[in-house]
């Protein structure tokens, strides 16, 4: 071996012309050069001060108390113009539909001539709400003039306490005020509806085929059932499954304390490892209840009647055990910075009316805010009748079906045995409580 | 710009040295925009990430402010030690089969594809015009229990009623299989079109088999390409978060899963990054381990 080979690295490819492979060999070492200084740089910098830098900043503006002539204040609230437009987020599935339109929104743009941009971009809170606090954090408007927000999820607690919600004005409330029913109405969350008005309610309960399972029984112990295993459709959100946990130990989930999340874990953890449970899912358990993946899931009061309307069979029944159904509220609120807050005042309370209420019940099925709907479905005049009429044929049942449906106007029977979910009282709690189920939902 | 700042007051001095400066700056010119990319879009994302593992934040603001918590990455690998393992195997699994199943893909179009070639690597591709997650789905409606596939053999009695696909580690590591396979397929195909075909002919020339020729010419030749394409498939696989989601069930979630939950499910900004960097690493020491053995050399070439 001769000098000049031992100088330069042996080509790979023989054919290949000296003067490339030296290009390319040079551009090597410099590049690494270059990496070593850019690494000097960075020392020089301070990696610990860099990274102490990299901070996520979020300004809050919490206020409690409405500053007069603030927003929210009643001088305030006299200056807001209707602006005709209103842009409405909900979650899917959640309103009167016939032939692809919303009769009751329809109703209402030609009632008060205000357009409403209806979407469905809530699938979940905190989601939504990472998406919308941006906006609201840079003090601007976040697209949306009414969003609902489910009581049981920490972000209506947030959005209330950062004040990035528009208090109510309660003058416009008049629906409200005459319909609006004890469930709903001067609240725990949020007493006096200084923020907030239900849009719908519901329980998570059991959700079951009929057709395979016949013998329910009345118990929350059926969805650890050992006959069902690997039939048994679970929710993967933190706060429902903990609090099925809870349920299924006798113990009230409202107050109960982390030694019962505790052991409320390890029955759901033992439910799993037994293979009892198929998977834990979001929205879409119903369809894996619908096309029978799972004969027995943890369900919304609503979609049982819903998924027994759009699907092939009407098999699916709905179990509010007797250690009880978790009862929630899905809240309409003005986010901060909203462009038309006299619009969505009018079209919140509009809601409230028993007709308006009567239309929308006879679709969703789910619990009403408006007790006095129940006496439109059962003899529906003026424009109710139509739009109720009108609907009859997709539906396939009688409006009085759904006026005599304790699901939808529950008696004392049903609210006795609904029970409150747990309310953080910090965000330690909130992390005990999550590393606690969602290792159980995420198992491994 | 900088260059002519640079060569300016230097040009009085002797006639030699601009040239030889610009020849000097040149590289780092070059690689000037590349380097740009890197550092915004690489470097600087992932020192906020291993930030932001160290912050606590707030839940509700998003705001978060450092307080050195190294218990984090103690606290999260002791909740989701299974989870990283679970991607660990579930994408060895997944690699595996993908090179054994592309080799004689990637071999076929590289000796036997003719004037086609070109056709036959498209015809590969044509699939995933469609979006993954989309082609996924379309599997979990395939496999359903009681879907087209599973429902008409069980009703033929084929099948046990209670008999499932989906829920199952099996269905994920399908899935990511199948998903993931022109990612073993084309560097697999790179690294065997590249062989001399005359060297084949050297082999049979001195009275080796055809098994032999493959065993002792072609395989040790595609070795770094086999390995190119090993890193391109397990190294994405171990973050993947959706094969999981659709097609697995309760005990087999990966990493990719947890991390997306805790960053955009629970906004749990802190222990999200915090797995992050772990997996980071374990990938990074998978890159190194790879250099070491192979020299850094391969992967220049086949990546």
């Amino acid at each position: 071996m001769n000098d000049q080979h031992s100088a330069q690295p042996e080509p790979v490819n023989p054919g290949m012309d000296p003067s490339v492979w030296r290009g390319l060999t040079q551009r090597r070492v410099s590049r690494r050069q270059m990496l070593t200084s850019a690494g000097a740089g960075m020392g020089a910098l301070g990696v610990s001060a860099f990274l102490a830098a990299c901070g996520v900043k979020g300004a809050t503006t919490a206020n409690h108390t409405i500053k007069a002539g603030g927003v929210g204040s009643a001088s305030w609230w006299a200056k807001q113009k209707l602006h005709h437009t209103v842009n409405f987020a909900n979650w899917p599935y959640y309103i009167d539909v016939l032939k692809g339109k919303h009769p009751t929104l329809e109703h209402f743009t030609k009632l008060t001539g205000i357009q409403v941009n209806y979407s469905e971009p809530i699938s979940d809170n905190l989601p939504f709400y990472a998406k919308i606090r941006p906006s609201l954090q840079a003090q601007q408007y976040t697209g949306y003039d009414i969003i609902v927000m489910t009581n049981n999820s920490p972000p209506l607690g947030y959005l209330i306490d950062y004040g990035w919600l528009t208090p109510l004005d309660q003058s416009a409330m008049v629906n409200f005020h005459k319909y609006a029913s004890r469930l709903v109405a001067n609240t725990s969350w949020d007493p006096g509806n200084k923020y907030t008005m239900a849009w719908q309610s519901g329980w998570t309960a059991i959700g079951y085929n009929s057709s395979v399972v016949k013998n329910p029984g009345n118990s929350v112990q059926i969805l650890f059932d050992k006959r069902y295993a690997g039939r048994v459709g679970m929710m993967a959100d933190p706060q429902e499954l903990g609090s099925l946990g809870l349920l299924a130990i006798d113990v009230e989930p409202a107050t109960s304390t982390e030694s019962d999340w505790a052991r409320a874990a390890k029955k759901l953890q033992l439910q799993k490892s037994d293979g009892i449970v198929r998977a834990y899912y979001d929205q879409d358990y119903i369809n894996h209840l619908k096309n029978g993946d799972t004969v027995l899931s943890q369900a919304w009061s609503g979609d049982i009647f819903q998924a027994d309307l759009n699907g092939k069979t009407s098999d699916l029944r709905l179990l509010i055990p007797h250690e009880g159904g978790m009862f929630w509220t899905d809240n309409m609120c003005i986010p901060m910075y909203s462009q038309n807050p006299r619009d969505a005042m009018t079209l919140m309370d509009y809601y409230y009316d028993p007709q308006v209420q009567a239309v929308v019940e006879y679709y969703n099925d789910y619990v009403c805010p408006v007790p006095n709907a129940k006496g439109v479905l059962l003899s529906p005049t003026g424009w109710a009748k139509t739009a109720l009429h009108a609907m009859r044929p997709e539906i396939g049942l009688p409006t009085t079906t759904t006026a005599n449906a304790p699901l939808v106007f529950p008696n004392q029977q049903y609210v006795n045995n609904s029970r409150n979910y747990y309310k953080y009282k910090s965000q330690e709690e909130l992390t005990a409580w999550n590393n606690l189920f969602l290792p159980i939902t995420q198992g491994a | 710009m900088t260059s002519a700042e640079g060569v300016a007051p230097q040009a009085g001095v002797t006639h030699r040295r601009p040239v030889r400066l610009g020849k000097v700056l040149a590289p780092y010119l070059l690689s000037l925009p590349a380097g740009l990319w890197l550092l915004a879009l690489f470097l600087v994302p992932l020192a906020v990430m291993l930030s932001l593992s160290l912050q606590s934040c707030n839940f509700g603001t998003g705001a978060c402010v450092m307080t050195w918590h190294w218990g984090e990455f103690g606290q999260q690998l002791s909740l989701y030690h299974a989870q990283f393992l679970n991607s660990i195997y579930f994408a060895g699994a997944a690699t595996a089969i993908d090179l054994v199943v592309s080799f004689p893909i990637a071999y076929w179009i590289a000796f036997y594809g003719g004037s086609k070639k070109n056709f036959f690597l498209l015809m590969l591709l044509v699939p995933f015009f469609v979006s993954f997650v989309i082609r996924t789905i379309v599997w979990e409606f395939i496999l359903s229990d009681q879907g087209i596939v599973l429902g008409t053999l069980k009703n033929a009695h084929l099948l046990p009623q209670n008999f499932h696909v989906l829920a199952t580690g099996y269905a994920v590591v399908a899935g990511l299989a199948y998903n993931y396979l022109p990612f073993t397929a084309l560097p697999l195909y790179v690294a065997i079109e590249r062989i001399d075909k005359s060297v084949l002919e050297a082999a049979y020339d001195l009275y080796a088999s055809k098994r032999e020729a493959f065993t002792r010419v072609i395989l040790p030749l595609t070795i770094p390409g086999l390995f190119a394409a090993f890193l391109l498939t397990f190294i994405p696989i171990l973050g993947d978060y959706v094969n999981q989601q659709i097609l697995g069930g309760t005990s087999n979630t990966m990493i990719g899963t947890v991390i997306q939950n805790a960053f955009l499910t629970n906004l749990d900004y802190a222990g999200g990054s915090a797995l992050s960097a772990v997996l980071l690493a374990i990938a990074l020491i998978g890159i190194f381990a790879y250099a070491r053995i192979l020299g850094s050399r391969t992967i220049e070439e086949y990546l």
